[in-house]
C-alpha cells in the first residue's frame, strides 16, 4: 500500500507532559535528533516518556543517545533499529542497560551502519521508498541470514513502518557501476527534535551540526519540537537562511529552557560529561541504577524542578560562551581548558 | 618565532614518553597534507587533530556529524562536539558526510578503531560469538563499516591480544581485501565483490596497535612493518591469532620528537581527555619552555 498522501500541518503549543501525553503511543516508531549523547537530544521528552511509562517503543535512529539510555534503564524499548547501540562516546560508550537487556532476550537489535542509516532517511524524507547505497557489500550488515526483524517475523506488511525485507543487492542498471545495495526508507511514527529556537507557527532552526534533523522532521508523520527559545514567527523569517525546519511540517511546540541537559545545544549550553559518566557508573548495577532513576527521572516534580536541582553552579560552568558555542569552564578531563587561541592548524596553513 | 618552533625534531628517548602517545603520533604518521581525512572519536581523532597541527597542517578533516575542516581550538569529546567545528569549512549533517563526500569518493584516508581485525583487514565492531546470542556485543558499526570501504585508503587503530588479531572474524562488520560475496555464498577477494564500483581499489592500509604497526601486502594479507620500541618481533607474533608475516619489518616504530609530544601535550590534549596523564619534559626541553 501506498504511503498516504500528506496534510499541511496547523502547529500546536503545549506543555512538555501534554505533548509526550499526546504524541506518544505504546509500541509506536521514534526516532530523536541529535548526535550520540552529545549533541542536541530532546532529553526532556524521553525523561516524561519515561515517567509516563510508555513501552514497548521501536526506536529506528542512527544510534543511541540520553534517550535510548533513560529508555533501556527502564526497559522501554523492545526494537531498536539503528547502527550504533552505544551512547556516550568518551563519557561512556557501551549502553550496558541496552546490554543487559538484549542478552536477556527482551530487545531485538536490528544492525545497519551510520551512513546507511542517513540515507534511509533521506529516502524517507524526499518521498522515495528506497535508496542505493555502496557501502558495504561484503559485510555481515548485509548477510541475508542476519536479518532480526525478519527472524522475529515483524517483515510481514503488517507494519507499514517496518519494510519486508532488509536490503537488496541489485547490479547497478544505469552506468554498470558494480553491484549497490537498495536500502528501505525510513518511516517512522513520530519525530522528536529538540531545536534552539522556533518560531511560534513552527519555523526552527539550530546552530552547529545539522545531524540528520530536517530528514527525520520529513521522514516522520508526525513532528514534536522542544526548543530553548519560543519567538516570534516574523523573528524567524528576517533571516531565513538560518532556518532548517519549515512550519507546515511541525505537529508541536514545547518550550522546555536546558531540554537537551546532559547534551548540548550550541551557543546555549554544553554537555555535561561528569554528569554522563555519572549515568553510565550507576547503569552497572542494578541497584544503583534504581537510585539513579529514582533520584534524577521519578523524583523532580516537572523538569523545571529538575533543572532546579542541577543547580547554579553547574548551569554556570556549562554555558555556552557567545564566540564558540561552547563553555571552557566546564572540567572534562583531568585538568581545566586551556584559554581559547588561534588553532595552531590554522597558524600553519595560513588563512 | 612561537615556542613550538623552538621545539627540537629530534626523537624522545624511552621513558620519555607514554604508549598512547606513540600510538596517537604514529596515526599521526599516516596523514598526508593533501588528505581529506574521516576519523572515528578516540585516538584516530587525536591523531589526526596532532597531524594538522605539525606536518600536515592542510589536510580538511572531516567529522561524520556534517563538519567540513573543522579547526579545533580544544578537543572535542565526540564527532558532533561543538569545538570540532570551530572555523569548519561548512556545516551540515549526515547526508553531507557519508554522501557528499564520502560516497561523492572524496575521502582519501579514513581512520578507525575496531574490537577484532583479521588477517585481510576486515574489521568487527559488532559481536563475538553467535550474532543472534553473541558472548560479547560491541556497539556495532557507527561509521566504520561505511568510510572502511569507501575512504580511498583506511588505517585502523587497533589493541593487540591474541584473540582480537584472527584468521577469520566471527562477524565482519567492515570487509578487509578478502569478503563473503553474499550472492554466491563465496569468500573471495574485495576487489572481485566490489568489481565495478568506484570503491573496488579502497581499502585498508595501515594498522596500528599498542605493540607495532602493520601494512598490507599485494594478496591483501596484512604483514608487520614496524614494532613498537621496547617490543621484539617475537612478542607481537605471539600476540597474533594467526601465522604472522614478519619478513618485512623495517625495525622499530619511530619515537615521537620532542615537537610532537610537545603539541600533543599541550595543543591536542592538555585537557588529559584521552591521554591518561601527563609526563615531565626532559630538563633541557622544560628549559626552552621556561626561557620563551
Amino acid at each position: 500500500m501506498p504511503r498516504p498522501l500528506r496534510q499541511r500541518k496547523k502547529v500546536e503549543i503545549l506543555s512538555l507532559k501534554e505533548a509526550v501525553n499526546k504524541y506518544m503511543r505504546d509500541g509506536q516508531i521514534c526516532a530523536y535528533s541529535g548526535f550520540t549523547g552529545f549533541n542536541r537530544n530532546p532529553v526532556a521528552f524521553a525523561w516524561e516518556t519515561v515517567r509516563q511509562g510508555f513501552k514497548d517503543l521501536h526506536i529506528m535512529d542512527r544510534h543511541g543517545s540520553c534517550c535510548t539510555w533513560l529508555l533501556n534503564a527502564v526497559g522501554a524499548m523492545k526494537i531498536f533499529e539503528t547502527d550504533w547501540m552505544g551512547w556516550g562516546e568518551m563519557a561512556g560508550k557501551l549502553d550496558i542497560s541496552l546490554e543487559r537487556r538484549y542478552k536477556a532476550g527482551q530487545i531485538i537489535l536490528e544492525d545497519y551502519s551510520h551512513g546507511a542509516m542517513a540515507m534511509r532517511y533521506l529516502a524517507g524524507a524526499i518521498g522515495a521508498p528506497f535508496i542505493p547505497y555502496y557501502a558495504p557489500l561484503g559485510s555481515d550488515l548485509y548477510n541475508p541470514d542476519y536479518d532480526s526483524l525478519g527472524r522475529a517475523g515483524l517483515r510481514d506488511g503488517k507494519n507499514p513502518g517496518i519494510a519486508k525485507k532488509k536490503f537488496m543487492q541489485i547490479e547497478e542498471p544505469f552506468f554498470g557501476d558494480g553491484d549497490v545495495v537498495l536500502l528501505p526508507a525510513a518511516r517512522p511514527n513520530l519525530a522528536v527534535i529538540h531545536v534552539a529556537q522556533a518560531g511560534d507557527k513552527g519555523t526552527a532552526r539550530w546552530r552547529g551540526v545539522g545531524t540528520i534533523d530536517k530528514e527525520i522532521a520529513f521522514a516522520a508523520d508526525k513532528v514534536v519540537l522542544i526548543c530553548e527559545e519560543l519567538v516570534p514567527e516574523s523573528e524567524m523569517r528576517k533571516s531565513p537562511e538560518a532556518n532548517q525546519i519549515p512550519f507546515f511540517v511541525v505537529d508541536c511546540i514545547v518550550e522546555q529552557p536546558w531540554g537537551a541537559f546532559p547534551s548540548s545545544v550550541p551557543f546555549y549550553y554544553d554537555y555535561d560529561a561528569p554528569f554522563m559518566r555519572g549515568m553510565d557508573a550507576a547503569s552497572r548495577k542494578e541497584e544503583d541504577l534504581k537510585k539513579w532513576l529514582d533520584e534524577w527521572v521519578f523524583g523532580p516534580k516537572d523538569w523545571e524542578d529538575f533543572v532546579v536541582k542541577l543547580g547554579v553552579k553547574r548551569m554556570l560552568d556549562l554555558k555556552a560562551d557567545s564566540v564558540t558555542g561552547y563553555s571552557t569552564r566546564m572540567m572534562r578531563g583531568k585538568k581545566p581548558a586551556p584559554r581559547m587561541n588561534t588553532p595552531l592548524s590554522v597558524a600553519r596553513s595560513g588563512f | 618565532m612561537q615556542l613550538v618552533d623552538k621545539m627540537p625534531d629530534e626523537p624522545a628517548k624511552p621513558g620519555e614518553f607514554i604508549l598512547p602517545e606513540l600510538m596517537a603520533i604514529a596515526v599521526a604518521h599516516e596523514v598526508r597534507d593533501d588528505d581529506i581525512v574521516f576519523a572515528g572519536t578516540g585516538l584516530p581523532m587525536v591523531g589526526i587533530m596532532a597531524a594538522n597541527m605539525l606536518h600536515a597542517p592542510h589536510a580538511l578533516l572531516i567529522y561524520e556529524s556534517g563538519i567540513c575542516d573543522g579547526k579545533t581550538m580544544h578537543v572535542p569529546m565526540s564527532v558532533c562536539d561543538q569545538r570540532a567545528a570551530n572555523m569548519s569549512s561548512t556545516l551540515g549533517g549526515l547526508v553531507d558526510t557519508f554522501g557528499y563526500f564520502l560516497q561523492g569518493g572524496f575521502v582519501t584516508l579514513g581512520f578507525l578503531g575496531g574490537a577484532a581485525i583479521d588477517k585481510y583487514g576486515g574489521v568487527n565492531v559488532t559481536s563475538i560469538g553467535d550474532y543472534f546470542s553473541p558472548a560479547h556485543r560491541f556497539t556495532g558499526s557507527g561509521g566504520n563499516a561505511d568510510i572502511g570501504s569507501m575512504a580511498h585508503r583506511t588505517a585502523f587503530i587497533i589493541l593487540q591480544e591474541k584473540r582480537r588479531f584472527l584468521e577469520r572474524n566471527e562477524y565482519t562488520t567492515t570487509p578487509g581485501w578478502w569478503c563473503w560475496d553474499f550472492k554466491t555464498r563465496e569468500w573471495k577477494p574485495k576487489q572481485e565483490v566490489w568489481k565495478g564500483t568506484p570503491f573496488a581499489n579502497c581499502g585498508p592500509d595501515s594498522v596500528v596497535t599498542n605493540m607495532a604497526v602493520y601494512r598490507f601486502d599485494k594478496n591483501g594479507i596484512i604483514y608487520l612493518e614496524t614494532n613498537h620500541p621496547g617490543v621484539s618481533v617475537a612478542q607481537v607474533s605471539e600476540n597474533c591469532g594467526f601465522d604472522l608475516n614478519v619478513e618485512r619489518v623495517k625495525g622499530e616504530t619511530p619515537a615521537p620528537t620532542y615537537k610532537e609530544l610537545f603539541v600533543l601535550r599541550e595543543f591536542v590534549d592538555p585537557e588529559l581527555i584521552f591521554m591518561p596523564q601527563k609526563m615531565e619534559y626532559p630538563p633541557a626541553i622544560q628549559s626552552i619552555i621556561d626561557s620563551h
